[in-house]
């Protein structure tokens, strides 16, 4: 699906990213991890064709990013707490949005945003002002309007951002749901490694370099940890599979484990 | 004289016909002013047009050429440079509109009717309003609402999340560019009825004071419209029966309108 090769981005100067190599395969889901300002945010935006790689290349689906976004095949959630509270839309406008470009009457667009509202749990809110709406609620509604285009790959950035632990879970619950019901490849930005862990094929640790690239119980037993955050490290670990691999982890790891 | 005498009255026609066909324009144009925060690209926009319609006035081109292109010349370059971010940053666009402004002046100045002809630049005379005016407007207008008719909801999708907009497959930089386009040209059209100087409040004013009532687009659309009708009708006879300056006069009333509206929400609240 994606193939990135000996990607580097530099902006004004700085090297963001450095030499990466990276492949994702159809219908997985792959969590980007690393340390704040590591170019998790270059990279995706470096996927969607908004940043232009200084050497190497992206591939999607073999064509470049910017191709590829135009047959809308995308659903991307930018990294975003939250929207203008005034801003004059309706949750179901937001949805309906991501039908810009469908060439359907408008009674179906409606029907299409009403049932896509259900499938995030927001059903009752369509005629709520959007910019009213919580952090987790926005965020519900936006993956609606994301999801409404039937993409072949979901791209979000950050979307646990101002979602408490527990709905957090219950998120990653549902984006699992989503690639299990159709196949979606997804990728998505996360700081809290822990959690994420338990929900995703494969985890990529981003701090300017790839440091790791791989299935989430290797990234656990690694010393790329240390690596990835330097001194950094305050994670957040629930799952009792990797309780039970603390033991591999460096010391100072296991200071910043809470729970 | 009476309001029915004013009415048959050519040129006071020619003003409320020109305002109404205004007032609508502005009206619709000014939600997206409302929901980008576009208000300082308005501004700037309405000084630079004051230094076109000047060279236009003096060089005996027709003012609303020159203004246009002054004025989409540098709605472009702000809307570029608040693109990068840089606006806020860029002393030179400050430097720019000053000196757009002060040329308008100086150049005015050379003329026989200097007091007169600048004040009705700065503040609007109606009694400038012409036939051809009208026209220009109207066609401009109509041009307006296509374009608006066609791509408003990407319009409104532009404003809301430029980059997810993008990637939605909507071509975002044609409409930003295009809205700037639209704002610079109404600006100037609306100068002789307003002025330069609250050219830019016409644009702002109507969503700003619509969206203390209602929070859904359609409903601020509908109701700007519709106090803009009102305030311009209102605003013109006043000028007229009290031989106040119309711009000034409008912009009164609309903003008596808006402190009152709000007053009565936090009233209510
Ligand atoms: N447009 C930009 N101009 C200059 N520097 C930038 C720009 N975007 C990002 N950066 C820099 O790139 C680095 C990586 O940023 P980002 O990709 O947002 O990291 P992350 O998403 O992992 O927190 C940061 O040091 C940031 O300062
Ligand atoms: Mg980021």
């Amino acid at each position: 699906m994606i193939e990135i090769k000996d990607l580097t981005v530099i902006i004004d100067g700085k090297i963001i990213i450095e030499d990466i190599n990276l492949n994702i395969e159809d219908g997985e889901i792959v969590a980007i991890v690393g340390p704040n300002g590591g170019g998790k945010t270059t990279l995706i935006k470096t996927l969607l064709g908004f940043i232009t790689p200084s050497s190497g290349v992206v591939y999607i689906d073999g064509k470049n990013p910017k191709g590829f976004i135009k047959e809308s095949k995308v659903g991307y959630l930018p990294q975003k707490s939250s929207y203008e509270k005034d801003f004059p839309v309706s949750a179901l406008d937001v949805v309906m949005f991501g039908l810009i470009n469908e060439k359907i009457p408008k009674s179906q667009k409606i029907r299409k945003a009403m049932e896509y509202m259900k499938y995030v749990g927001m059903e009752g809110f369509e005629n709520y002002p959007f910019g009213r709406l919580s952090g987790g609620q926005q965020q519900r509604v936006m993956i609606a309007r994301a999801l409404i285009s039937q993409p072949k790959l979901l791209i979000l950035d950050e979307p646990s951002t101002g979602i408490d632990v527990v709905a957090q879970e219950n998120f990653y619950e549902f984006l699992k749901k989503i690639n299990q019901d159709r196949g979606i490849t997804v990728i998505m930005v996360s700081h809290d490694v822990g959690v994420v862990a338990n929900y995703v094929h494969k985890v990529a640790g981003l701090n300017r370099k790839l440091h790791f690239f791989g299935k989430p119980k290797d990234f656990f037993q690694t010393n790329v940890l240390n690596q990835l955050y330097g001194s950094d490290v305050n994670l957040l670990i629930h799952s009792p599979e990797c309780i039970t691999c603390q033991h591999f982890m460096p010391d100072k790891l296991l200071e910043g484990i809470k729970h | 004289m009476n309001i029915l005498e004013l009415l048959t009255t050519d040129f006071i026609l020619n003003a409320v016909i020109g305002g109404l066909i205004l007032a609508i324009l502005l009206s619709v144009l000014s939600l997206f002013i409302y929901v980008k925060k576009w208000s300082f690209i308005n501004v700037g926009i309405s000084h630079a047009a004051f230094g076109g319609l000047a060279i236009g006035y003096i060089a005996g081109i027709s003012p609303s050429i020159t203004g246009s292109i002054f004025a989409v010349i540098v709605g472009i370059l702000i809307g570029f440079l608040s693109k990068r971010g840089k606006f806020h940053e860029d002393i030179s666009i400050g430097i720019l509109l000053s000196f757009s402004m002060a040329l308008g002046v100086i150049l005015i100045s050379f003329s026989n009717n200097y007091n007169s002809d600048l004040f009705s630049f700065l503040f609007g005379n109606i009694l400038t309003i012409t036939r051809e005016d009208i026209t220009t407007l109207g066609i401009f207008t109509v041009i307006a609402f296509a374009f608006l008719y066609v791509y408003f909801k990407k319009l409104l999708y532009c404003c809301f999340d430029e980059e997810v907009a993008k990637v939605s497959g909507v071509k975002t930089d044609f409409l930003y560019y295009s809205l700037i386009v639209l704002m610079a040209i109404a600006t100037v059209l609306s100068i002789k009825l307003v002025g330069s100087i609250l050219a830019s409040a016409m644009m702002i004013l109507p969503a700003a004071t619509s969206s203390q009532i209602f929070w859904h687009y359609r409903s601020i659309v509908v109701f700007s419209i519709i106090i803009s009708i009102f305030t311009v009708v209102t605003g013109i006879f006043i000028s007229f029966e009290f031989n106040l300056p119309s711009g000034s006069t409008i912009v009164m009333v609309y903003s008596v309108i808006f402190f009152v509206i709000t007053a009565v929400k936090r009233f209510l609240k």
